[in-house]
């Protein structure tokens, strides 16, 4: 599959390109604790390993909303600039623990060529390192009509 | 004629489609951006400065929370969170202009629709329709949908 270059024009791509995928992490349980004051969120499923061990849950949960930051990261700064994101569509699918690594990726799914601006539509996700779909979705994003 | 069951009866939550729920609003902290920062490094030189761009990896943050802060649980889902089960489902969102850090946004929202599903479990979807408008300008900075889903 041919890997679709960062920051691209219209004529650059095609449909079914792969955006190229990032890894983040390993995820730091550390950081779920800004994450839980930005969030006003304190459930200590997020914090407590001992109260998610009890829960069946190998241990604390990482904040679904953090999942997405990273995905959203991945995808926006594929674009020219971070704000050229239009939509997204997302579906949470499983949960991410601490040391786990994230890889975001994704492919074209349409290009749409408009006035001021063209546009990419690109199905996107993110997956663990079994694996495993954490977010799966869509998003779409502005393209420049020059560089 | 009467009939008797062990299972605890939800009333059907179709009735709540097209509730409107209450207003909410939200500070786009310098703080809060910047704690975000701290964990979300960027190669992008976003600063958690007032009037400066906020990152559009912390959209989704503002809208979880903002929307949590739209609703009640009990009185508007009829969902008991302390012995029930509920999490987030699908997600869409359309962004109309970047987030500005020292905003305040505000949020609204409605019940959009509610409909069974079952899978190994059943469960209620609980969709919200929802703006998010800022307050330098009025202008909306994020409309869309969030589903949230309540087992039974």
């Amino acid at each position: 599959m041919t890997i679709a270059p960062h920051k691209p024009l219209l004529e650059d791509l095609a449909v079914g390109m792969a955006l190229p995928t990032v890894k983040f992490g390993p995820m730091d349980r550390f950081d779920y604790i800004p994450i839980a004051l930005i969030l006003r969120d304190t459930n200590p499923l997020h914090l407590d390993r001992v109260y998610a061990q009890e829960r069946g849950l190998p241990d604390t949960v990482q904040q679904g909303p953090l999942n997405q930051a990273y995905l959203y990261q991945f995808f926006t700064n594929w674009l020219h600039q971070p704000w050229d994101l239009v939509s997204t569509e997302i579906r949470f699918s499983a949960n991410v623990f601490p040391d786990d690594h994230l890889y975001c990726g994704g492919e074209i799914e349409a290009l749409e060529c408009g006035e001021g601006h063209d546009l990419v539509h690109c199905r996107l996700w993110q997956k663990n390192d079994d694996d495993t779909p954490i977010l799966v979705g869509k998003a779409s994003g502005r393209l420049p009509k020059q560089r | 004629m009467t009939i008797l069951t062990t299972q605890p009866q939800v009333a059907d939550r179709k009735a709540l489609i097209g509730k409107p729920l209450r207003t909410a609003h939200y500070h786009v902290s310098c703080e809060d951006v910047g704690d975000f920062l701290g964990v979300m490094s960027d190669p992008n030189d976003f600063v958690a400065e007032a009037q400066h761009v906020a990152p559009p990896s912390f959209a989704p943050l503002v809208a979880v929370l903002g929307l949590l802060r739209t609703f009640d649980w009990k009185t508007d889902f009829w969902f008991d969170y302390r012995d029930g089960t509920a999490m987030f489902g699908e997600q869409f969102i359309e962004y109309h202009r970047p987030l500005y850090v020292g905003e305040e946004v505000e949020i609204s929202a409605v019940i959009s629709d509610v409909y069974e599903k079952t899978g190994r479990q059943t469960f209620d979807v609980v969709q919200l329709a929802f703006t998010i408008k800022g307050d330098w300008d009025g202008d909306s900075i994020m409309t869309g949908k969030q589903s949230y889903i309540l087992f039974k």
